[in-house]
């Protein structure tokens, strides 16, 4: 079946995309790459974790932070020794650190599908509270079980990586390119998953969850295994953070970064993927931007936060379009062409 | 025709390409050469009330040996202009805006020293804070750090990079000779305490068991509210009746100081003044409003600043701030400590003829003469980890006439090192929960603090 022609302006932009992110390091400067751009791939993978379950399996889930954090924690508790100059805080075990990376990503992965089993029974509201509890609960976990990190960071881990990963202390382009790779790998991980029968189920359940059931498909297994990939995608950012940023604390889990990565989502569209990481990027350029211009630019700040000056931007950008930026995308494309069911264009592009 | 106004159309490109590189590398030639300084504060969270009173400190320093001119002398964050030091000039590129969460200092610190691309830090404010800064030097050698004011212990205990440098004492540090305090003059024996469960807790309570312990006292109750505890009763129950114990040392911080006060009212009855000994939040950052009066005669250790103190270094100290920023409280320990480290940076700059990195860092002073000062010949003298051995005041609440509640210096505690006489080492854990365990040692400024009364230090010691 041939592509219309939105589907080839959406590939060419998608190729323009990849090819401006393979020739970034060369591009832009080295601060924009590591501190933008890797932040923009990490965040976009954990937001897509969020994404995959509302758009394809109805379930906006706010526990997707906690499991970032919570691979984070184990790599952070697992690979850092207690050697003179080094870590302090944390079980310190000092493992190997390719031992410690798979096990961080299958035990958060276990707990994704554990959170999974508690919530999937539920739905809308209920669904939303108690996956925020179980994010709650692993922010507070860590942040007050001392022998596991406390209050204080967890730092240097990313000085603790398996030899074929390399130097992520000194070497960013290196760690730019392995989240490029991951970022990629878990963008086609999700296409892919969505045309196997699963995918097609988890579709079905996401519009008819009582037709399905009907039918015999168990639903609540089905949301299970969702939120376990979804669970899995989490911990790889949540490898990745830890590695970009050296540390992990309980901030990392706490309810303003679940908000966030909330909002990004929602900036970049909750539809589709491919709204995650437009959404990231969007999020971290405009906190960036406020933080390093308003307290010189003299202008009042609301409140006395800089997070009401970010939040009636994002707010500003709702109103426009609910659906998030790509939503602008859809209309524009339905003005263009003449199309007024935007809303059936964009549904029917987010099954695919 | 076509083929024609195409290549018309590259020429233009090129054209404008070329005069657009030429523009920026112009634009890059002509910027002056010289340091680039960040000042690193919190402009969120629970210290949001310190951003004014740190960038203050650090610029009155800059004003006052640097030739710096504030733009605005009731707003410090309106910036400074024309610091020179040695005919090199120092730009202030930026100000860091934390929230006193780990996650936030490192995107600031990041922020400040790769996109601003400054050359040396003052700052942070807090102890976490810290922490990541000292993990980020470690990663960035180059860069110089000095921190402003943060109490945990592990910046220059345990990771302690060769580019960090701390000119106050840490959270133990300050409490050093409380515990003495509460052992001869108010005659505990036992003791139990509360601390909040964190870096800083755990440093500042280290402080005050090391020294009571270090004199024979015995803590019986270790109690570890989380951070930002709003119900303290289930903490305050777990402490042990009045009866059970001589005193109670608080190391409870922002609201928790207020709540758990209550919470322990509503649990035993009113307060004895005798009873209770705080941290540094039983009178500073906001204290004075409800904390103080509830607990006043109290003691209360102290921050390595001397409220009221009456030396000639102490009042020139507080002339020269208050020059440049009248209405900045000169004793209060954010302002006192991010002057110090200003200073300091414009004596290493001098040193090192205005070259920063390695040069910078060796030229960064061993020893600086501070206003609070007064062993060693009014100067704090640093370690081998680049952290300062520094004296320090306790403190008590007392009513003023306007009846307001505030601290005055009451002991003066010699040349307070790091490691309260061995105590505390590179190799060992760094405060904790459990630690540091209580133990009868001597500390080297045991039997040697002496009494301050009206601001000025007796020979009389502390019996």
């Amino acid at each position: 079946m041939s592509a219309g022609p939105k589907a080839l302006t959406e590939r060419g932009f998608g190729a323009l995309v990849l090819a401006f992110a393979i020739a970034a390091p060369w591009l832009v400067s080295s601060y924009w790459l590591d501190a933008i751009l890797i932040q923009t791939l990490i965040f976009g993978i954990a937001a897509a974790s969020l994404i995959f379950l509302s758009a394809y399996g109805g379930m906006i889930s706010l526990a997707q932070t906690a499991l970032v954090g919570i691979a984070a924690y184990l790599l952070g508790n697992m690979v850092t020794a207690r050697v003179p100059g080094g870590e302090t805080k944390g079980l310190t075990l000092g493992w190997d650190p390719t031992v410690g990376l798979v096990l961080a990503v299958v035990v958060t992965t276990v707990i994704g599908l554990l959170f999974g089993a508690l919530a999937a029974r539920s739905l809308g509201i209920y669904f939303l509270m108690l996956t925020l509890t179980c994010g709650v609960i692993a922010n507070l976990f860590f942040g007050s079980v001392t022998q596991f990190g406390g209050f204080s960071p967890i730092a240097g881990v990313n000085r603790y990586t398996p030899g074929f990963i390399g130097d992520m202390v000194n070497d960013r382009t290196r760690l730019y390119f392995i989240a490029l790779i991951v970022a990629v790998a878990v963008y086609l991980l999700i296409r892919f998953v969505l045309r196997t029968p699963f995918g097609l189920v988890l579709q079905g359940i996401r519009d008819e969850p009582v037709r399905m059931s009907s039918l015999g498909y168990n639903v609540a297994l089905h949301r299970t295994l969702a939120f376990g990939l979804a669970a899995f995608i989490a911990a790889v950012a949540g490898i990745l953070l830890v590695w970009w940023q050296g540390q992990v604390a309980p901030g990392d889990l706490g309810l303003p970064a679940t908000i966030q990565l909330l909002v990004m989502a929602v900036i970049g569209g909750l539809r589709r993927v491919e709204g995650a990481w437009l959404g990231a990027f969007m999020v971290i350029v405009i906190d960036n931007q406020v933080t390093n211009n308003i307290p010189s630019s003299g202008l009042p700040v609301i409140g006395g936060s800089f997070n009401t000056i970010v939040g009636a931007i994002f707010l500003a950008i709702v109103v426009v379009s609910p659906d998030g930026l790509l939503g602008i995308w859809e209309r524009v494309w339905a003005t263009v062409r003449g199309n007024r069911g935007g809303k059936v264009a964009m549904a029917r592009g987010s099954s695919l | 025709m076509s083929r024609i106004r195409q290549q018309w159309k590259l020429l233009v490109l090129l054209a404008t390409a070329a005069v657009a590189t030429v523009a920026v590398s112009a634009s890059i030639a002509a910027t002056p050469p010289g340091v680039k300084l960040a000042i690193m504060s919190d402009c969120k969270g629970a210290f949001a009330f310190g951003y004014e009173l740190d960038i203050g400190g650090a610029q009155a320093a800059l004003a006052k040996y640097a030739g710096g001119k504030a733009k605005n002398p009731n707003k410090p964050s309106a910036g400074m202009t024309g610091i020179t030091i040695g005919g090199t000039k120092v730009d202030i590129v930026g100000y860091g805006c934390g929230d006193d969460t780990a996650p936030t200092a490192l995107k600031e610190v990041r922020r400040l020293m790769e996109q601003l691309d400054a050359d040396v830090m003052v700052g942070p404010l807090s102890g976490d804070e810290a922490v990541v800064v000292a993990n980020y030097a470690k990663d960035h050698p180059d860069k110089t750090f000095i921190i402003g004011t943060a109490g945990s212990q592990d910046p220059t205990m345990q990771i302690a990079p060769p580019n960090l440098f701390r000119y106050h004492g840490d959270g133990a540090q300050w409490n050093a000779g409380i515990g003495e305090i509460a052992y001869r003059k108010l005659g505990w024996r036992k003791a139990a305490i509360i601390m909040d469960d964190y870096s800083f807790g755990w440093t500042s309570a280290g402080g005050i068991i090391a020294d009571f312990c270090a004199v024979g006292g015995q803590i019986t109750k270790r109690v570890f509210p989380p951070l930002n505890t709003t119900d303290y009763a289930p903490y305050v129950r777990q402490l042990p009746a009045p009866g059970g114990v001589d005193g109670y040392f608080w190391v409870v911080g922002g609201t928790g100081t207020g709540a758990s006060l209550t919470a322990f009212e509503q649990a035993y009855g009113p307060l004895d003044p005798k009873q209770h000994i705080g941290n540094l939040f039983f009178a500073f950052l906001g204290a004075d409003k409800v904390v103080a009066p509830k607990v006043v005669g109290s003691y209360v250790g102290g921050a390595g600043t001397g409220p009221g103190l009456q030396t000639a270094q102490a009042k020139a100290y507080e002339a020269a701030l208050n020059a440049v920023y009248p209405k900045l409280p000169a004793n209060d320990l954010f302002v006192y400590n991010y002057y110090n480290a200003a200073w300091a940076l414009v004596q290493g700059l001098t040193a090192s003829k205005g070259e920063i990195g390695a040069a910078l860092q060796k030229g960064m002073p061993k020893t600086l003469k501070t206003g609070y000062s007064v062993s060693n010949g009014g100067m704090i003298k640093l370690d081998s980890r680049r952290q300062a051995m520094t004296d320090q005041y306790q403190l008590q609440l007392v009513k003023n006439a306007d009846g307001s509640v505030g601290p005055v210096v009451v002991a003066y505690v010699p040349g307070v090192d790091q490691s309260f006489g061995g105590l505390f080492k590179p190799s060992s854990p760094p405060p904790g929960r459990t630690q540091p365990a209580c133990k009868k040692v001597k500390t080297p400024w045991q039997g040697k603090i002496r009494e301050v009364k009206n601001g000025k230090i007796t020979n009389a010691v502390i019996k």
